[in-house]
């Protein structure tokens, strides 16, 4: 190669005989051919090889990452904030028995208005999600023996048929009323936003009172002003049928003790405190199958409910009772309550069958041993709970049951009791009760107005339609908002850490998840609550997957240190003889050319 | 926890006005209670026992069972009564139709325990943890089955059995583990540390837990300091009914502990002291007494077991004695008995009949711990007066297994079987008919790495060396798969039967693991798993006469189990070579810097112009400093050349070049020979 190369580079020492020819010519400032380009280019191609191969190289070492959408998830969780989700609902107030005329449009109409008035009245304020706040529509129908009017305008989906009403005998009791106003306003809607809240005002001579039914009515009897009963319709759809008859503050919706998979586990427990005194059983499966089942199903478009037993012995409770003497019993005040619960020795399982992210809710049957028999819990206002059990919010709830031969000697060899079917349904209708608290709705069979008071009924599913309805609302809108604060705190996290592989699967359940959202949305518009409370459980359920997927779990250990590290020894010595080659060529090519240009200037000039 | 407690106050609430839909209720109660009541077979059982057994060799066996058993009915898996609620969903989830847990500390002493008897057989476990299980699910599914079973167990009994989960750490033996088909996956973990933390959800699976009953007896520090400890959780299913219709599960929960007596100071010197076997007590062995009984358990019972030679070595001395009957140790008159002492009188003293060696038969002496814990708690006491020398029932064959050669590259495995020689009536009996033969079952697994050559097998019997085929009757051979699958043996050997000892070897290379897959602590070593001796003609039954009483105890009809004689063999210790964990960044960085060497030079060369250089320097040379016209003179006169002119110097020093590059080749040529002749 050297020897190459000397011939194409012309050396000074061939043209030293020429040199006595032109005594000016010196070969330290002067060339007479141009300078090779061969090593310059060589050299050249070498460093912008490696200025090529830096990218490649670059790409190579470079980690995988599904792209995210972080846009629509940034958007999804703007919306979630600003907007609480609304559903439309459709309320119908029906007058019997008040005096108009039969073309008395306007006065139905002014009746719209004013029941509207009011319930903006009750409204304001409080936008809470998954409610009806601002996006209803109501209707007016007046009706007398003859003739009936309706109030124009609004959504016409569900039309009231007139003079059907008549038919419903409002002197019987409240739950036959309740059945046939079921038959004759129930049923026939099935339009998108077909659930329609009615609540019928009668003017009769009867006993006054105002009754929310299991359906989706509320009736109200009695000679009352029109004033009067506007005010109480308002009250009524908007507390009840569209709040879902909670009180402010008492469970709020981000409590729903549901699993990010959507489903829950009722775990029932037996607790024998001491099987030296007594051992205690019960039939699980007659109770579930009366009590429970139908539980199970009313809450199937909110949960998927499974319920599970078992039987434990030698549970002390971890905190002690003290005996009062006036109550003759032993006395558990709300402050001992927290320390109800002995973890260590309550081996309240999770279970295995449910796996997953399901909730497991643990529902405590407390029998107590002799030397704490009978066992009372005591309320704040020093009066003994009926129920004798309480509830910790998403964990579940304790019932104390004491039996009856409890201050009487225990035998020496205790045999087995079961409990008797009349003691465990008073049991279980309490657990229904906690359940209902649980999943935040009250257990009262009365509802306190502003406008008066209002008997609830209640349903043998332990739940009602309206109830339920609420309940899906705003299980579909806590969804929503999960989902949508998990995305995007993935999608900071994401960010937030550049060299953490993200795979496929975690972009392809964001990008479901996000369609599930957006479905669960326009549902929820639209006014089809069980499909919204479908997708938006999807959309958590993904959303909840991509988040604690196991590769995320494990952050790459392949830090921006260590390729340096793997990489330095190579690339750092050997860039920098490529660049100091390119450097010195060029300088040594601009100097051996600036030697042939005075030389070529030199001749030139000649 | 800050618990939100909320007094669910006003609670008259639910359905006041619901009358009707109660009643209803209330009569469907009835009806189905009495449905149930008729029914009521099918009942959740439990029951507990504790076997004491005095060892030959000073110590104590004591085996504590425990067996709940829970009808197949349409609510399993979701509502029990006495049936722990995490197992019967695990056996429902995956479809188990017989699985067995144990989590060992010490290795059961063959010699002088005992292995020709029910506790050996089903009892004496390999160290760590072994875990088999039988699915009852199509044979696509029985991998994932097993994996997440791991993973299930593993959280339920604090131990890293999701270890089992990779395919590389089970195996699927087809005959030779378990008779019988089946979807059987089998794996054990040889070096999994055993303590408290296995303990207590084992016993959070027993309805009294260690609140009251025999587990009450569990005080951990002793348990633990003995020298062999079992804890053992096993599943089965049962058909009940003949038809085959009904079944139930049935969870046997044993714990088996030797235990060394603290030896009691009692009387002044005695001059046979040391010859006197200790004498001990519930509360010497364990620190504690029961206190009562586990009201729940259905029969709750204390066995003492005296075994065959020992029951022959009592009767001799008795016999020498003549002051009582040769029945007495088993009559009532016992607590009189020349040779020992109980501090209770037992309920029922148990005969084994149709005994296997002649002349003796095992006792069992039965304490109802409901009797004898009424007026205080219960403390059994065994106090020896004679020494008394006996032997424990011995397997056909005592089984070792060892490691042959050295070095980090190859070595062998070897099996060696000895015959014991105390089935000398049997093998007499046997020797009349024509072909008398010896049945060994041997399952092996190997981890991948550990590499074994099957064809190498040798056999040896009575030291010398025989054809494989003539000894083995069946062999299966799963060959392990790198990172895939270990290495299976399963083989059934025919030995005859006056053969003294037999053996076989089998060689391997170590392989090499990737970086991450060493364990920390990989100098330690890795463990091959025990092998699992089966030997078919021999099966481990105790039958007793009185029906009632093995019908009661659910201990005894387990002894009474139709069981194959199976013994494990010493865990092996292999050092493979360990690698410098820092290797692969030493590696990365002298290639790199190699690598580096080599494209920076080649670049220079490519580049350098030697002429123009060596004008450069040549003409530096004429103004030079004086240090440097030192060194050229130095050089001159060193190599004993003139200085050249720049011309030649050049061709010579390409030429010297050329040399040098024949230089360095002749070197490399005769390194590679070198290597090359000296493998």
């Amino acid at each position: 190669m050297a020897e190459i190369a000397e011939s194409s580079d012309t050396s000074p020492d061939h043209p030293a005989p020429k040199s006595d020819r032109r005594e000016e010519f010196d070969p330290e400032t002067m060339r007479r051919t141009k300078p090779g380009a061969k090593r310059l280019v060589l050299t050249l191609s070498v460093l912008v090889s490696f200025l090529i191969g830096f990218p490649l190289l670059w790409k190579s070492v470079e980690i995988y990452r599904a792209p995210l959408l972080f846009d629509d998830i940034d958007s999804l969780s703007k919306r979630m904030e600003s907007e609480p989700l609304q559903f439309p609902c459709n309320f119908r107030a029906v007058f019997v028995g008040f005096d108009f005329g039969s073309e008395d449009f306007d006065r139905a109409d002014d009746l719209k208005s004013s029941i509207a008035n009011r319930m903006d009245g009750f409204v304001s304020g409080t936008s809470q999600c998954g409610t009806c706040s601002s996006n209803y529509s109501v209707s007016v129908v007046m009706e007398s023996n003859s003739h009936c009017v309706q109030s124009r305008g609004g959504r016409r989906s569900c039309p009231y048929q007139c003079g059907a009403i008549s038919s419903v005998d409002f002197a019987s009791d409240d739950e036959s009323i309740d059945g046939s106003l079921e038959r004759v306003l129930g049923g026939e809607c099935s339009g998108l936003a077909g659930k329609v809240y009615t609540v019928v005002v009668v003017n009769e001579d009867a006993g006054d009172k105002a009754v929310i039914g299991k359906y989706r009515h509320a009736w109200i009897v009695g000679r009352t002003q029109e004033e009067k009963a506007v005010e109480n319709i308002a009250e009524i759809f908007v507390k009840v049928f569209s709040n879902g008859g909670k009180e402010e503050g008492l469970i709020h919706g981000e409590f729903m003790p549901v699993g990010a998979d959507g489903r829950i586990v009722l775990s029932f427990n037996l607790l024998n405190t001491d099987p030296q005194d007594w051992i205690y059983d019960w039939d699980f499966n007659t109770i579930e199958e009366h009590m429970l089942s139908p539980l199970v199903e009313a809450l199937g478009p909110i949960a998927n409910i499974t319920v599970e037993s078992q039987v434990l012995y030698h549970t002390p409770k971890s905190c002690y009772a003290s005996w009062d003497d006036e109550l003759k019993s032993f006395i558990l005040n709300t402050g001992d309550l927290p320390f109800f619960v002995n973890s260590n020795e309550w081996h309240l399982d999770t279970s295995t069958a449910a796996g997953g992210r399901s909730k497991v809710l643990q529902l405590v049957l407390y029998i107590p041993s002799a030397k704490e028999c009978p066992l009372n819990l005591q309320l704040p206002n020093r009066e003994i709970s009926k129920a004798n059990g309480y509830i910790s919010p998403m964990w579940g709830g304790v019932v104390v049951w004491n039996p009856k031969n409890c201050l009487q000697d225990p035998e020496k060899y205790p045999t087995w009791h079961k409990i008797s079917p009349q003691d465990l349904q008073k049991i279980f209708e309490v657990f229904v009760a906690q359940i209902r608290q649980l999943i935040g709705l009250k257990s009262d069979n009365l509802f306190i107005g502003t406008s008066g008071r209002s008997i609830m009924l209640a349903s043998e599913k332990g739940f009602t339609e309206w109830e339920l309805d609420a309940l899906t609302r705003q299980h579909t809108c806590f969804n929503l908002r999960s989902c949508a604060t998990t995305l995007s705190s993935l999608s900071r996290l994401v960010q937030s850490l550049p060299r953490m592989i993200i795979k496929d699967e975690i972009g392809k359940q964001v990008k479901l998840s996000m369609e599930a959202a957006k479905q669960a949305e326009s549902d929820a518009s639209h006014g089809i609550y069980d499909a919204a409370a479908v997708s938006s459980r999807q959309s958590r359920a993904l959303a909840e997957d991509a988040f604690f997927h196991p590769s995320i779990m494990s952050i790459s250990y392949y830090s921006f240190e260590h390729c340096f590290a793997v990489y330095s020894p190579f690339f750092l010595p050997v860039s920098l003889h490529v660049v100091l080659a390119a450097l010195r060529e060029w300088k040594r090519y601009q100097r051996e050319n600036k030697k042939y240009f005075a030389w070529k200037a030199r001749e030139d000039a000649s | 926890m800050a618990f939100l407690s909320i007094l669910v106050s006003a609670l008259l609430l639910l359905l006041p006005s619901r009358g009707s839909s109660a009643v209803a209720a209330a009569a469907a109660f009835a009806s189905g209670s009495a449905a149930i009541g008729e029914g009521g077979a099918g009942e959740e059982d439990f029951s507990e026992a504790l076997l004491l057994k005095p060892l030959p060799d000073r110590k104590v066996l004591a085996h504590f069972h425990f067996e709940t058993g829970a009808p197949e009915t349409p609510s399993y898996g979701r509502h029990h009564r006495l049936f722990p609620k995490s197992i019967a969903q695990l056996v429902k989830k995956f479809h188990i139709q017989e699985m067995e847990l144990s989590f060992t500390q010490g290795r059961w002493n063959y010699e002088s325990w005992g292995g020709f008897e029910p506790i050996a057989s089903s009892n004496a476990k390999p160290p760590g943890v072994e875990l088999w299980a039988v699915f009852d699910v199509p044979p696509d599914d029985v991998d994932a089955s097993w994996k997440n079973l791991t993973h299930s167990l593993s959280g339920l009994f604090c131990a890293s059995i999701n270890f089992l989960e990779s395919s590389t750490a089970y195996a699927a033996p087809e005959w030779s583990f378990r008779p019988g088909p089946g979807s059987l996956r089998y794996g054990t973990l040889p070096r999994e540390a055993v303590c408290t933390e296995n303990l207590t959800p084992w016993l959070k699976l027993l309805p009294c837990r260690d609140k009251a009953g025999i587990s009450s007896l569990m005080d951990r520090p002793s348990i633990y300091r003995g020298f062999y400890h079992s804890q053992r959780l096993r599943l089965r299913s049962v058909k009940t009914s003949s038809d085959g219709t009904h079944s139930s599960i049935i969870l046997e929960q044993t714990l088996t502990v030797v235990l060394h007596p603290n030896i009691q100071k009692t009387s002044t010197v005695n001059y046979g002291e040391n010859k006197l076997q200790p004498s001990w007590s519930m509360s010497s062995l364990f620190g504690r007494k029961i206190g009562g009984t586990c009201l729940l358990a259905k029969s709750s019972n204390v066995y003492l077991q005296l075994d065959w030679d020992l029951v022959r070595e009592l009767k001799h001395l008795q016999n020498g004695n003549q002051e009582l009957g040769v029945e007495s140790i088993m009559e009532e008159s016992f607590l009189s008995n020349p040779a020992f002492v109980l501090s209770d009188e037992p309920d029922k003293v148990i005969n084994e009949v149709n005994s296997r060696s002649e002349g003796s038969s095992a006792i069992l002496y039965e304490f109802s711990v409901r009797k004898h814990s009424d007026l205080g708690p219960f403390d059994l006491g065994f106090t020896w007066k004679t020494p008394i020398v006996w032997s424990c029932p011995q397997l056909p064959l005592r089984v070792s297994r060892f490691l042959m050669g050295s070095g980090n590259e190859r070595g062998a495995i070897a099996i060696s079987l000895r015959s014991t020689r105390v089935r000398e009536g049997l093998t007499n009996a046997q020797a009349m008919g024509e072909s008398c033969k010896l049945d060994v079952n041997v399952f092996q697994v190997v981890p991948w790495y550990i590499k074994v050559y099957f064809h190498t097998m040798k056999v040896f019997v009575d030291g010398k060396p025989i054809a494989v085929s003539d000894i083995i009757e069946k062999i299966h051979v799963s060959p392990s798969e790198d990172k895939v699958s270990p290495g299976v043996l399963e083989m059934i050997l025919k030995l005859p039967c006056s053969v003294d000892s037999a053996g076989f070897t089998l060689e391997f290379d170590k392989g090499f693991l990737h970086i991450d897959e060493y364990p920390p602590d990989a100098n330690q070593g890795f463990d091959i798993p025990p092998a699992v001796i089966t030997f078919p003609n021999f099966h481990v039954k105790m039958h007793f006469g009185e029906d009632n009483s093995s019908k009661q105890s659910a201990v005894l009809s387990r002894f009474e189990d139709n069981i194959p004689v199976r013994s494990y063999t010493e865990v092996l210790l292999v050092p493979l070579t360990t690698p410098d964990f820092s290797m692969p960044y030493n590696v990365i960085t002298i290639t790199c810097t190699v690598f580096a060497l080599y494209f920076g030079s080649l670049l220079n060369v490519l580049r350098r112009r030697v002429n123009e250089e060596e004008r450069f320097l040549k003409s530096k040379d004429k103004r030079s400093s004086p240090l440097s016209r030192l060194r050229s003179k130095l050089s001159t006169k060193l190599g004993g050349k003139p200085v050249v002119t720049s011309q030649s110097s050049a061709r010579s020093s390409s030429f010297i070049s050329l040399k040098l590059i024949l230089k360095i080749i002749l070197v490399a040529g005769i390194a590679i020979a070198w290597q090359y002749f000296s493998e």
